[in-house]
């Protein structure tokens, strides 16, 4: 709408972005970090329909709001199949992280170091 | 007058972005990790009143119902099986404790590290969002030209069943992987049944499941003209298999393994027999005859809004609902 | 007519196979066959109109981009549907075995679920070699990662359960950067086709932020260094024939939209700057990851570190093809290391896996005396072997000596000697493996009898390796229609 501050929006979904980014990385139990990725995606879907509704007509831009529909969608998809996989890590290794590496490969040192007791 | 409309709006968009963000980061970092849920769910309708200030009503549907509502109900669920497994076993180390919280996270070290590079994405992201031309069609005008010939009125169902209806053929499979996958990795456990004693409840259950079934047909059906369509169908139809999960109703539907796999393919068959179909009579790929787009389009919704519903709806579940023969 | 035929049968022909292989659990196996003979053909017909008409579009429900969604068929998108074809083929024939062989209800079920997660996979793949549209890429990207790390999963133990997590979040985190990126590139140009973007992207910040971000999330895709760090356990830790799935032909599809974001949507901002940096970290990549290989005490985690350290190499093709003079050679050279590779790495997966069949273990200070057993599988290795470290007249020396000239040609020689360091490594750790395997040990374990299938499939897929290598030239011809560049 040509009223709506599109760099608010714009710079607020930037920002859920990067939220969701930061506590992706730095949050260790799975469920928190599977809700950050659903938080990067809705600060992916703010900046498309942000964009769509630059419009000057009486509607905003189809397209992106297609795109988004397909975007929430495959969200959802992936937060099922997250959960249901978390489950099963759980059930394995009673734990509800992924944090330690397999069988000491060195990749696995920054997870080491970073997590506590 | 306009001027105080306009510095009205301009007040609740700041009042909206800033919930946004607070929202957001408290569900992500909240002590309490059910409180983080409950954030979270809040946070999903938000959103889906940022996407009627939007203008995009049918976005904001699927928002309300599967963004916040479906999603938050898997996670809740989600959250509740591993507390249960914890209360069972020992826990294996401190971070295994469910209501444990940040302190059992990262380093602080690198949790400073990790922040400077999301502000300096966040810093990169602004730079580049501010450069935007305040006005652009994009390709609205390309679409509302040729609406007419897609059969139907909503621009919406239009992009996603006919201009670009070869993504949602992938997205349809996409749902169908999902379940697939889930099915792969574990057998669902059924919600207990207390719902079996509140008679006031189930009896309203009963009224209330088919008018939910209703109401999907209805927005599938509304969809071709107005915000609606198979998602957003679906995911009430999904909503109303749920209800039935939880009250018990569903248990003899969940024992048919080969219909409940033939309802979950429906979709990915029938849009893809579709495009194979479109291909013979017109040459081309998804190419409905000319005219027909509204048939078209309103079957392969039909078959759609089955998977879609079924699909979300037993992604509830978790896994699997019988162990196979 | 014929084409239009081909792109939907490439892709729904796999598509539908998995729909079925779901509702009909014990049909899985023959509904794979079928599929595997429905995209053959496909193939056939899409590579004569190809060679003889040139590039191919389909134009999907006959609205053109920017509204539709185009389909786009040239030499490489031929190229690569090849490689997918012949090693899915490969896998469908060593798979009807491996999941059969023990008869417990466990791998009954993974049976059951490997096949359609499979031909969803393969749907995935060929989807996206033909996209010529970047956010239907987004798509196909999605069903590329939710298969493959499902098919990870359904190993079912601790380690891969947990390596699966871990991809899994690599993996979306990595697709909703490339999608962040696609909606900048839609708010700035209008359009998300890659055709119409070469005309109309111009170097800005928008669009250098929105590739930045594309490439970020498909560089974690294709572990790239130092974004391989989930690659080694997943691909390790997966059954063999998925193994050989993931290294082979998923990584790669994060590579080839790489190549397509860069060589034609947005040449323009191709810069020798970046293209450098793009080979920089290929140098590291092969370093590293042959250097790992050599110190890995499990045979799947070194071929899988092997696979860190060959994709560095494609990542050599950045900065040799963006040059006017011996830029094709380096392309081709790229490429059909890229198809040797496929084909080298599926090999020794699947003879990885005839081992841990065989022996019950894959330690490989423990693989003594195995090599009278399944000699086919140690000689399946060693050929495979023989392309990976690029000795002639394997394909790998094909693909290898092209980029080699290409940057002598260049003078850019810093990239001639991380190749032959990187040879130097690539043998020492396949002949690792073969000095252990060769070694008699008086009281070798009695092994078991590997199926025959599982052990001519992973020697086919060797010698494949090899061969390519003597019809280079094939290949090379076919790159050059609809090559990105006069």
């Amino acid at each position: 709408m040509p009223d709506t501050d599109h760099r608010l929006y714009l710079v607020a979904g930037a920002a859920l972005f990067a939220i969701g980014f930061y506590s992706l990385v730095v949050q260790t139990h799975l469920l928190r970090r599977i809700m950050a990725l659903n938080v990067m995606g809705s600060g992916v879907f703010l900046v498309f329909l942000t964009l769509a509704d630059r419009t000057t007509g009486s509607v905003a831009d189809p397209v992106p709001h297609a795109m988004v529909l397909t975007g929430i969608v495959v969200a959802v998809c992936a937060t099922g199949l997250a959960l249901a996989l978390a489950d099963r890590v759980q059930a394995a290794t009673n734990k509800v992280d992924v944090d330690d590496g397999p069988d000491g490969s060195q990749d696995a040192t920054d997870a080491k170091e970073a997590r506590r007791g | 007058m306009d001027r105080e409309i306009a510095m009205m709006s301009h007040v609740f968009d700041w009042i909206l972005v800033l919930l946004v963000l607070a929202l957001a980061w408290r569900s992500l970092n909240d002590c309490d990790l059910f409180r983080g849920v409950i954030q979270f769910i809040a946070l999903g309708l938000l959103l889906a009143v940022a996407w009627l200030r939007l203008r995009a009503p049918d976005v904001a549907l699927a928002e309300a119902a599967v963004g916040s509502g479906l999603t938050g109900a898997l996670i809740l669920s989600a959250l509740v099986r591993m507390r249960q497994r914890e209360r069972r076993g020992v826990p294996a180390s401190a971070s295994s404790d469910t209501s444990r919280t940040l302190q059992s996270g990262t380093s602080n070290r690198s949790r400073v590290l990790i922040g400077a590079l999301s502000l300096a994405l966040l810093t990169a992201l602004g730079w580049a969002v501010f450069r935007f031309s305040a006005q652009s069609s994009g390709l609205a005008v390309e679409s509302l030209a040729k609406l007419p010939e897609s059969g139907v009125t909503n621009p919406v169902t239009a992009v996603l069943l006919n201009f670009r209806a070869y993504d949602t053929l992938l997205e349809i499979g996409v749902l169908l992987l999902a379940i697939v996958g889930v099915w792969a990795l574990r057998r669902g456990e059924r919600p207990g049944d207390d719902l079996r004693e509140r008679p006031l409840l189930m009896s309203l259950l009963r009224l209330l499941l088919p008018v939910l079934v209703l109401a999907a047909g209805y927005l599938l059906w509304i969809g071709a003209s107005a915000p609606g369509g198979a998602f957003q169908g679906g995911a009430l139809l999904a909503g109303a298999l749920v209800l039935g999960l939880l009250a018990g109703l569903a248990g003899r539907f969940l024992r048919r393994e080969r219909l409940l796999r033939t309802g979950l393919t429906l979709g990915v068959l029938v849009f893809a027999a579709a495009g194979l179909l479109a291909l013979w009579r017109t040459g081309g790929l998804l190419q409905y005859p000319a005219g027909q787009g509204g048939a078209w389009i309103l079957v392969i919704e039909a078959a759609a809004l089955i998977s879609i519903g079924l699909t979300l709806g037993l992604l509830y579940l978790g896994g699997r609902p019988e162990e196979e023969k | 007519m014929t084409a239009s035929w081909s792109f939907a049968l490439l892709v729904l022909g796999p598509l539908m196979a998995a729909a079925l292989a779901f509702v009909f659990p014990r049909r899985g196996r023959g509904v794979a066959l079928a599929a595997a003979g429905i995209t053959a053909g496909a193939w056939v017909g899409l590579v004569r109109e190809v060679m003889a008409g040139g590039v191919q579009i389909q134009r999907v429900g006959g609205w053109s981009a920017p509204l539709g969604i185009d389909l786009r068929a040239d030499g490489l998108a031929v190229l690569m549907l090849m490689v997918t074809g012949l090693i899915s083929g490969a896998v469908t024939l060593y798979s009807g075995r491996y999941f059969r062989d023990a008869h417990d209800l466990e791998s009954a079920h993974r049976e059951r679920y490997f096949w359609p997660l499979f031909l969803f996979l393969w749907a995935a793949l060929n989807a996206l070699f033909l996209s010529a549209d970047i956010f239907n890429l987004y798509v196909t990207l999605e069903l590329l990662g939710f298969a493959a790390v499902a098919l990870v999963a359904l190993a079912g133990n601790r380690e891969a359960l947990k390596s699966a997590m871990r991809y899994l979040f690599v993996s979306l985190a990595a697709s909703l950067f490339y999608l962040l990126g696609v909606a900048l590139v839609y708010g700035q140009c209008a359009t998300v086709d890659l055709t119409l973007l070469a005309a109309k992207a111009q170097p800005g910040p928008t669009l250098w932020v929105a590739l930045a971000l594309m490439t970020g999330g498909l560089l974690a895709k294709a572990a790239l260094f130092p974004l391989h760090f989930w690659l080694p356990p997943a691909h390790a830790n997966a059954p063999a024939p998925v193994s050989a799935l993931l290294s082979a032909l998923v990584v790669k599809g994060a590579f080839y939209i790489l190549l397509r974001l860069w060589f034609e949507a947005f040449h323009s901002l191709n810069t020798p700057a970046v293209a450098q940096v793009f080979g920089g970290l290929g140098a590291a990549a092969i370093l590293w990851g042959s250097a790992n290989a050599l110190f890995q005490p499990r045979l799947k985690l070194l071929v899988a570190y092997s696979t860190v350290a060959q994709l560095g190499y494609l990542f050599l093709l950045f900065p040799l093809a963006a040059a006017r003079d011996g830029g094709f050679l380096a392309w081709s050279g790229g490429l059909i290391f890229l198809a040797a590779h496929a084909c080298a790495k599926t090999a020794m997966f699947l003879t990885a896996g005839n081992i841990l069949h065989a022996a019950g273990h894959d330690r490989i200070k423990d693989l003594g005396g195995i090599t009278h057993v399944p000699p086919i599988s140690t000689f399946a290795f060693g050929l495979a072997g023989l392309s990976l470290i690029g000795l002639p007249p394997s394909s790998g020396f094909a693909g290898k000596w092209l980029l080699l000239s290409a940057s002598l040609v260049q003078g850019q020689w810093w990239w001639v000697v991380v190749m032959l360091v990187g040879s130097l490594l690539a043998a020492a750790y396949v002949m690792r493996v073969l000095t252990r395997a060769f070694t008699r040990v008086p009281d070798a374990t009695a092994p078991h009898p590997i199926p025959p299938v599982m052990e001519w499939t992973a020697l086919a897929m060797a010698v494949l390796a090899v061969g390519f290598g003597l019809v280079a030239r094939w290949p090379a011809e076919l790159l050059r229609v609809g090559v990105p560049w006069p």
